[in-house]
């Protein structure tokens, strides 16, 4: 399979304001020096597919942090408020890091439409390349098809073939879940 | 690849849809009051509201513009509303089914910005109790340690028990179910274990549940068929039953919850109350679950994407086919069932192209299906147990059988039925039917116990002991000291007449299986009935130790203890029964007995009515409450209740003379007379009818005939004192 990379750059430098944390204070800096990847999970509090991910996603942040990966919780939709999300953490034990996309510049950054959906950025000259962006896995092939289990894992296959200097594979289907809320002017 | 082609194949139908939409229906706006409100209300928020079993809630507009683009997506695919079922194979009450006018509706409303329309204009939104959906249950039962349902992973099936606490019977008219965290359920399948012998198999699991999708439980000796299905799914939190068919828990009962769960992404409490809502009045109609399978078909090989199962049962009555329950675990993809009328006719029951066990339902039929005797139900599912079918548990595909766990397999189709049209006289037609799936089940599995055990039963309940007892015999054959074989065979054998070997075989049970309550039970009966009481009492002491508290062993003993002429004891006993099982009709007979024999007509009365609502066929029972009656001075009621006795055994002579007594004493001097002759020709030698004939005679006016009964009476009796001075009393003709 042929890798297919979307490049985006990324002007670190600009005073814009992609994102901010839970405490209102703006997200600067998605990928610390070093960091070898940035993976961002875009979810939603009131989503019941995105919500299932969550003990998925927090393993691949437990198994990759260390090699590098630095995993951020995107919340994208305009309900999904400080208090709401804060909420919703506490109540799903997350413990990675969380961003309030209120303008909805990381998914436009993205390029994502659903929740759940991830994407994967490579850090390079000050910028993040895309390299990923798509399913989780293969457990929802739609809604109302589901395997019992997954029988491929995606967005683990694509970390793991950052980290290792490999052609990224691109999702084997579409993100499954909920339409990303469209902000209205 | 051919999985994501399908997917992307569906979102392209959505877009046509869209399009065809926008093209039909070009000026009429499309708003939430007007036209989206009332539809999401009709179909959606049963289970889409705050607290209730849908993920989120669409009951204002807010929620419905959050979900618009899912709504219109999950519409067109018709993932949603949830409904298997083809549209016309089978009318189902409740069909939860939006039209395509409906689907496109919503379309449009999504594609033009979901405006809200004037806010005034729309429907009130439903509103929907937090607590019991049908109001406070008369019993509540709780699941006893709840499950804690981890955060990821597979689906989980688990089967909780929830023992049944009351020490009476109750007959239960609706049922409501409530899981702690109803988002995370599936569906539930409620079994009753009449003998908890779930529970007994899992002593130190059950309180917080076992694992498993299937589970077979112990029905216990009395052909007692389920009747009723007990299916929760989240639109349908209550059942109501219909009219005249309640479902009936005994003392002992448990309850078994069998839960479908579903990871929600954080650790969820596996949790459910059970409301029960009792009625009075037992059943006057007695449906039947029915069930067709063949999972001893079921091998199939790894990638084979049409593997076909089919069963068919020939229905021995008239039936009404009330609902259905089709089925089958992760690789059942279309299931047809069908019945073929005698006349040749093809009648569909029910057809699911595209199974998903997620979705599961038991369905109601909107009016019953009448299915004539002779008539062939048949089933026919087809599995795909390729890598094609998303839902197969298995990657790679391997070989997959029957069996309990998820990714075993099944194929079942359980019908509800009642039986119709019964000619008077004939057998209960339950029987009949369990005779006939019995006999479809052994042509499949012909060394089975089960439905060797079944059929022996069915046939002796249907009084053909000789044939039953062929069964009998050759299901101990081939499954030698089976404990409740050996027990069934010694009771046919009692009722065939042959006590004496039905006690050997009964004491051969007990030798065998010290702690067998049946086969004790059983012999002490036999005990009680051929007078043999103190024996019977030493087996129903015994019995008391060591058996489950049950009503029946407690008026067994009295019984066994009035018969031997210890009736404080015996009273005490049946009290003690009466507080287990208010409706136990040897301690109402005999309670009743013990009342009228202590001069106390009134209490006899009550007890006997009791009694005679239990078995109304008992002419004994109508028998001893006609003579509380007429003790109690109601003789019409004692008349009624003579003619009701009279009715059922006509050729009881004691009965017809009775009656002419009762006649008599409310001045119905020729109906009177009429039942003394009946009497006596039944028994044309007895001298007090004759004599009682002449007083009525002679009351009549007809002094001839008078003197010609006493004359008779003495004939019989020279000693007979009374009909000498009822002689001499008559005036000279």
């Amino acid at each position: 399979m042929t890798a297919f990379i979307r490049v985006w750059l990324l002007a670190m430098a600009t005073a814009t304001t992609l994102a901010v944390d839970l405490d209102g204070r703006p997200v600067t800096q998605l990928a610390p020096p070093g960091s070898r990847a940035v993976v961002l999970f875009f979810a939603a509090s009131d989503c019941p597919v995105s919500n299932r991910y969550i003990p998925e996603i927090q393993r691949l942040t437990r198994q990759f942090e260390p090699s590098g990966v630095r995993v951020w919780f995107v919340y994208p939709n305009p309900g999904d408020s400080a208090k709401v999300v804060r909420a919703h953490d506490q109540e799903f034990s997350i413990t990675a890091r969380t961003a309030l996309d209120n303008k909805q510049s990381l998914t436009q950054m993205a390029h994502a439409t659903t929740t759940p959906e991830a994407a994967v950025f490579i850090p390079e000259r000050g910028g993040l390349h895309e390299v990923y962006r798509g399913r989780i896995d293969d457990r929802y092939l739609s809604l109302g098809a589901e395997r019992p289990q997954a029988t491929r894992h995606d967005l683990e296959e694509a970390i793991r073939a950052v980290l290792a200097g490999k052609p990224v594979p691109q999702p084997g289907g579409p993100p499954v879940g909920c339409s990303i809320v469209t902000l209205q002017p | 690849m051919n999985k994501v082609g399908r997917v992307w194949w569906w979102i392209l139908a959505v877009g046509l849809w869209a399009g065809e939409v926008a093209a039909t229906a070009q000026d009429s706006a499309v708003t939430w009051s007007h036209q989206i409100a009332p539809l999401v209300y009709n179909n959606c928020t049963t289970c889409h509201h705050p607290g209730g079993a849908g993920p989120f809630s669409l009951l204002t507009y807010e929620d419905a513009r959050r979900w618009g683009k899912q709504m219109a997506t999950v519409t067109a695919s018709r993932y949603m509303p949830p409904w298997l079922p083809e549209h016309g194979y089978g009318d189902f009450a409740d069909e939860r089914r939006l039209s395509n006018e409906e689907i496109a509706l919503i379309a449009k409303w999504v594609q033009t910005g979901m405006a809200e329309g004037e806010a005034s204009a729309a429907p009130p939104a439903p509103k929907y109790s937090d607590t019991w959906q049908y109001g406070t249950p008369d019993l509540v039962l709780k699941v006893e340690r709840p499950f804690t349902l981890p955060a990821s992973g597979t689906d989980v099936f688990r089967n909780f028990v929830l023992p049944y606490p009351l020490k009476q019977t109750h007959y239960i008219r609706a049922m409501e179910i409530r899981p702690a965290v109803p988002q995370i359920v599936h569906h539930a399948n409620i079994l009753i274990d009449r003998t908890a012998s779930f529970r007994r198999a899992h002593p130190a699991q059950w309180k917080e549940g076992v694992p498993g999708m299937e589970l077979e439980v112990d029905t216990g000796n009395d052909f007692d068929p389920d009747s009723n299905f007990l299916f929760w799914k989240p639109d349908t939190p209550v059942l109501v039953e219909p009219e005249g068919m309640p479902w009936r828990l005994d003392p002992g009962n448990d309850l078994i919850l069998n839960m479908h769960l579903k990871p929600s992404g954080k650790p969820e409490t596996a949790s459910a109350e059970i409301g029960l809502y009792f009625t009075d009045k037992p059943p006057s109609k007695q449906p039947m679950l029915l069930q067709l399978e063949h999972d001893a078909a079921l091998d199939i090989p790894a990638g084979d994407r049409d593997f076909v199962v089919e069963d068919a049962l020939r229905l021995p009555v008239d039936v009404e086919v009330l609902g259905i329950y089709p089925h089958a675990h992760y690789l059942g993809k279309r299931m047809e069932a069908w019945a073929t009328l005698p006349d040749q006719k093809k009648k569909w029951l029910i057809l699911i192209p595209s199974w998903d066990i997620d979705r599961q339902s038991v369905y109601r039929y909107r009016t019953p299906v009448f299915l004539p005797k002779g008539s062939v139900v048949h089933m026919r599912y087809t599995y795909d147990n390729s890598s094609a079918n998303e839902h197969n548990p298995h990657s790679p595909p391997v070989r997959v059988k029957a069996g309990n766990r998820s990714e075993d397999e099944m194929a079942h189709l359980w019908l509800q039925v009642l039986p119709v049209n019964v000619p008077p006289g004939s057998p209960d037609p339950r029987l009949l039917l369990q005779e006939a799936w019995m006999r479809n089940w052994l042509n499949k599995d012909p060394g089975d116990i089960i439905p060797l055990y079944n059929l022996a039963s069915a046939l002796a309940a249907q009084g053909k002991y000789q044939d039953a007892l062929v069964v009998y015999r050759h299901a101990l054959a081939l499954h030698p000291g089976d404990e409740r074989t050996l027990n069934e065979l010694g009771a046919t054998l009692e009722n065939s007449g042959d006590w004496q070997q039905a006690q050997k075989v009964f004491l051969q049970d007990i030798a065998d299986h010290p702690g067998t309550c049946n086969a004790r039970f059983n012999l002490a009966r036999s005990d009680l009935k051929h007078d043999q009481a103190s024996a019977a009492e030493q087996q129903f002491r015994t019995m008391l130790a060591q058996c489950p508290a049950d009503a029946t062993i407690h008026s067994g003993l009295g019984a066994a203890l009035d018969s031997e002429g210890h009736s404080d004891a015996a009273e005490a006993e049946f009290r003690a029964a009466l507080q287990i099982d208010a409706h136990d009709f040897t301690a109402l007979y005999n309670l009743g007995s013990l009342a009228l024999q202590s001069n106390q007509p009134q209490q006899a009365a009550d007890l006997l009515q009791g009694a005679v609502e239990q078995r109304p066929k008992d002419a004994d029972a109508h028998q001893e409450l006609a003579a509380a009656y007429a003790l109690s001075g109601r003789m019409s009621d004692a008349v009624v209740q003579l003619r009701a006795a009279i009715t059922l055994s006509p050729a009881n002579p004691d009965l017809h003379a009775q009656l002419s007594q009762a006649l008599a004493s409310t001045g119905q001097l020729e109906p009177a007379i009429a039942e003394r002759k009946a009497a006596l020709h039944l028994r044309a030698d007895d001298a007090d009818d004759w004599n009682n004939l002449g007083v009525l005679e002679a009351r009549a006016g007809r002094i001839g005939q008078a003197r010609e009964d006493f004359l008779r009476a003495l004939q019989l009796a020279p000693n007979h004192a009374q009909a000498r001075s009822n002689l001499q009393r008559l005036p000279p003709s």
